[in-house]
């Protein structure tokens, strides 16, 4: 009796352990690489570019689906999502669906702007479902390279200018004070 | 002789620095860099370009503002003069022409190196941070003093020909804009044959080729000797010209 207890307690298990694991694979799958032509350690203002692949898993299609690439910055002190306004003008794909084994292939490209160490990851939802799913992340380190730093630009760009309108102010100053000092002296004469 | 080159030094050179008309092109010149530099800053694309880049670029405008002026100051040097009817008292002065030519040239010259104190802090803003920006003032010197120079010489040599400002700045300032082409149009079109051979006749070329050369490249000075050649002889010519035109000039 207390086989057969033990028995049925496993054979329940075992179905319910397999329903869970059933009812918890995603019907999406991600993928991302980065492209094979990216340059080994860029620098900043070069282009990248990533490549991922959205498959439907499920038995049912996937429809209004939103995909989207996020960068963060993982900098020791300095971790931060990046926003992408300088760096991408593809930042998401929209609206497409997927049927049931269908992939949707996508290229993510992007200029690096900023110097430090950052992951890459594209996200994915659809219009029905409340889940997010995400791709594996793709790290990589962009080099610094001096640019221009406008904390010295600006002064010397307004600076210059406001100096020679004061030197043409001074000689405006200088001439009329010269006129008037010549024309005393006339009058003194006369 | 050479007091009566420094008074016309004297008073070709306060032009710049006391006069308004002076002041306001070096107020234009001014505001010609800050805007680009702002510019710089501010786009992102542009942000990006490395220091040397944009020193570069930054030289080979300041070329070609100088030489422009140069164009204005030598159409007005002789032709400026018999247009306000002050030429036949000048050449009526106890002055040799060679005098008066050197002393409109070195007045130039003065006006070009107030030009040049005005843009190296622009210079220092924009490359400080980057490479080769002491090498970057020293050939900006160098090959755009005989590059603004010889403008400035062509220009009063058609001055002093023509003895009319409006034919002598039109016929200076188109030749001027076709030799700065190559600060427009891209290093790809001008490798093409035609492009390369322009490139060895023009001086401005010459000048702009060495700015790229030893500010982006580091190349050495002894890379630099044709292009050094070229622009003398620039100089030279354009000397020439000048000094056979003054001679004799147009006051009719």
């Amino acid at each position: 009796m207390k086989i057969r207890k033990y028995l049925l307690t496993a054979i329940v298990s075992t179905l319910l352990f397999t329903a869970v694991s059933v009812s918890a694979q995603a019907p999406v799958s991600l993928d991302l690489q980065p492209d094979g032509k990216n340059p080994a350690s860029p620098v900043m203002g070069d282009h990248l570019q990533f490549w991922s692949t959205i498959t439907n898993t499920g038995t049912s299609p996937i429809e209004g689906l939103v995909a989207w690439i996020s960068l963060v910055e993982i900098d020791p002190g300095n971790e931060q999502p990046v926003d992408l306004e300088d760096w991408s003008a593809h930042k998401a794909v929209t609206g497409a669906s997927l049927g049931p084994g269908q992939s949707l292939r996508t290229d993510w490209p992007m200029r690096l702007i900023k110097g430090g160490d950052y992951r890459v990851v594209v996200s994915v939802t659809d219009r029905n479902g409340r889940q997010v799913y995400t791709s594996p992340t793709v790290q990589f380190h962009i080099r610094q390279k001096p640019v221009l730093q406008a904390g010295r630009v600006l002064p010397v760009a307004a600076g210059i200018p406001l100096l020679i309108v004061g030197l043409m102010v001074f000689n405006k100053a200088k001439q009329r004070h010269k006129r008037v000092f010549s024309t005393h002296g006339q009058v003194r004469e006369g | 002789m050479m007091n009566t080159i420094w008074t016309i030094v004297h008073k070709e050179s306060a032009q710049m620095l006391r006069s308004q008309r002076g002041l306001l092109w070096l107020l234009a010149f001014s505001g010609l860099l800050s805007a680009f530099s702002l510019l710089l800053v501010s786009n992102t694309e542009l942000s990006l370009l490395d220091n040397a880049q944009v020193v570069y670029m930054m030289a080979g405008t300041v070329l070609a503002a100088g030489a422009l002026l140069s164009a204005i100051l030598g159409s007005d040097a002789y032709a400026g003069e018999k247009e306000r009817g002050t030429l036949v008292p000048l050449l009526c002065a106890p002055v040799a022409p060679s005098a008066l030519l050197a002393g409109k040239a070195m007045g130039l010259l003065a006006a070009w190196g107030v030009m040049f104190a005005v843009a190296t802090p622009y210079l220092w803003a924009v490359g400080a941070s980057g490479q080769n920006l002491g090498a970057a003032l020293f050939y900006l010197a160098l090959f755009g003093t005989p590059v603004v120079l010889g403008f400035g010489y062509l220009a009063m040599a058609l001055s002093a020909r023509t003895g009319s400002v409006l034919a002598s700045l039109l016929s200076t300032v188109t030749l001027l804009m076709l030799a700065a082409s190559p600060l427009i149009i891209g290093p790809g079109l001008r490798g093409t044959a035609i492009g390369r051979a322009l490139d060895a006749v023009n001086p401005f070329a010459g000048a702009l080729n060495t700015f790229d050369s030893v500010i982006i490249d580091s190349d050495p000075f002894s890379a630099q000797t044709a292009r050094l050649l070229l622009v003398i002889v620039w100089l030279g010519l354009c000397l020439i010209a000048a000094r056979r035109s003054a001679a004799r000039p147009d006051f009719q």
